[in-house]
């Protein structure tokens, strides 16, 4: 038995000094396993470039830039992540003729991994949703909208687990209360479910899983003045989410925003303003020559 | 101390064994849209038959505009204009006896007219909903509470009346009056932006009419838009 034991703990000390040998020697080369997360939130069917005569944003955004884009990302990084926060509908007269089809359509064409739904996206009625997702090769991730007794009843999923290299990514979605922003009509029979105790559920199935990263795709909007639900407010009363890619609130941040969790572990936040005028870029670097009790998280 | 490296080393590779704890180093880089980056042709030629379905009918011009008009809280000479022209719309064919005010809410109004050709197009992109307009009878009794709304909210857009220092003026009012008109968009009254006095209509008229439809009606109208920056709301 104490054989046993000592053999054990050699194997695994040795073990250390390899993985600690090898770590340190990608360190130098720059080569921890890294995952590039490309996100956008509240695109708002702008399809084409904002026009020439723009108050604010002439000719920026546009699809077709984006595609480029991030196509270019691809051929450079190895492990890709595309996700939307929501509202992709309404804002052009392309939702107002066409339904939401070619949005749909471009997203699967630029590679979109998830997204959820945010409250525009149920402005053509969950029917025109459905009419439109047809188009869509990429999951809607809704986990606190119960869509049971409704037409969306198992059209959408609450989370999604992608493997990207030795990387295990967990997402599910977190959208917002629809009564009094969206017409009883709209959404019909869905069931609210409290965003907290939800997200908490979620996170906690995917660390089961085994998930590296969670990440909450939400729409409840950055922050607001009063104690109303947010991305602030979701971060601080749940644990185990790394990133809350947000939107609703048309948010430009600069870089993400770290906020503590029920844990003390840092969560990050971020958003992208709105109309597909910036395109988020977050490098996560997973580098295992430095280890803590928890997760720590260095934003640069 | 070789005793103290060879345990870290050990906490490490047993951690890393469980796969669940690392540290993340982030590096952000938000890449803005602008002109540096390229279009894409396999994308352009999907687009190409939506996009010129579109462009006849939205590039239509239907007046001019002289000045950049955006919408803010609580005056802006954009929400000033989408309310003039709704109200003027409405009510250029009608005597007015009751008081009557419209209310809209600044959400609504979803983009900026700018200087130079107004289009259709830019008229969907302001008021990409396909709301009508309503025409909604309160009790003077609720007129606190729309003062209220309009002091915690910062302000929406607003015609025929003004708000000073927080109390509501009609610009018709009727002394004997006890009912008012609202003329407003049928999500508001229908509780969006949680305006709760619309509960309390006694009355309720469909327009049947688009207030995207109006709009572009008076944008016609009126040649060269009017701009109009008094200050209607101050609290």
């Amino acid at each position: 038995m104490k054989r046993r034991e000592f053999v054990q703990n050699t194997f695994l000390v040795t073990g250390g000094l390899l993985i600690a040998g090898s770590t340190f020697a990608q360190n130098e080369k720059k080569k921890v396993p890294k995952l590039t997360i490309l996100h956008t939130n509240d695109t708002h069917s702008n399809i084409d470039p904002f026009p020439s005569n723009h108050a604010k944003f002439p000719n920026m955004g546009g699809v077709s830039k984006r595609f480029e884009l991030i196509q270019k990302i691809r051929e450079e990084e190895e492990h890709v992540l595309v996700l939307d926060s929501g509202d992709i509908f309404q804002g052009t007269p392309y939702f107002n003729k066409f339904g939401g089809v070619l949005e749909m359509k471009l997203m699967t064409a630029m590679g979109y991994d998830a997204a959820t739904m945010g409250n525009h996206d149920f402005d053509g009625g969950m029917d025109g949703f459905l009419k439109a997702q047809k188009f869509a090769d990429f999951p809607f991730l809704c986990a606190n909208y119960d869509f049971s007794n409704t037409i969306l009843k198992d059209q959408t999923q609450s989370n999604l687990i992608i493997k990207k290299g030795k990387i295990k990514v967990g997402i599910f979605g977190i959208g917002l209360e629809l009564n009094g922003l969206v017409p009883k009509d709209k959404y019909g029979e869905t069931i609210y479910l409290d965003p907290i105790e939800t997200a908490n559920e979620q996170a906690a199935i995917l660390k089961k899983k085994g998930c590296d990263l969670i990440i909450c795709l939400s729409h409840l909007g950055f922050e607001y003045d009063s104690d109303k639900i947010s991305d602030r407010v979701l971060a601080q009363k749940t644990k185990n989410i790394h990133l809350i890619l947000g939107g609703h609130t048309h948010t430009f941040l600069e870089k993400p925003v770290e906020e503590n969790n029920l844990d003390g572990q840092i969560v990050l936040i971020n958003q992208v303003g709105w109309g597909g005028l910036q395109l988020g870029r977050l490098e996560f670097e997973f580098d295992n020559a430095i280890f803590a009790k928890k997760d720590v998280i260095i934003v640069k | 101390m070789i005793f103290r490296l060879v345990s870290i080393i050990f906490i490490g590779a047993g951690l890393w064994a469980c796969s669940s704890v690392n540290t993340l180093i982030v590096h952000s880089d938000p890449v803005k849209m602008d002109n540096e980056h390229v279009s894409n042709v396999h994308i352009e030629s999907m687009i190409m038959p939506y996009r010129d379905s579109l462009s006849l009918e939205m590039n239509e011009i239907i007046a001019n505009s002289q000045t950049d008009f955006s919408v803010k809280r609580p005056n802006s000479n954009l929400g000033n204009w989408v309310a003039d022209a709704l109200f003027v719309n409405q009510t250029k064919a009608v005597r007015l006896s009751s008081p009557i005010i419209c209310l809209l809410n600044t959400g609504g109004i979803r983009s900026t007219i700018n200087k130079g050709q107004v289009t259709i197009g830019d008229m969907f992109k302001l008021m990409p909903f396909d709301n009508e307009i309503v025409w909604v009878e309160l009790p003077v009794s609720v007129i606190p509470e729309i003062e209220e709304y309009l002091k915690k909210s910062g302000g929406e857009p607003i015609s025929n009346c003004t708000l000073k220092n927080g109390k509501l003026v009609f610009n018709n009012w009727n002394e004997n009056a006890s009912t008012f008109w609202v003329i407003t968009s049928d999500y508001l009254m229908n509780g969006g932006d949680k305006m709760a006095f619309f509960s309390k209509k006694i009355n309720v008229n469909n327009t049947g009419v688009l207030m995207r439809d109006a709009l572009i009606t008076e944008a016609r109208v009126q040649t060269v838009l009017q701009e109009d920056t008094t200050i209607r709301i101050s609290f």
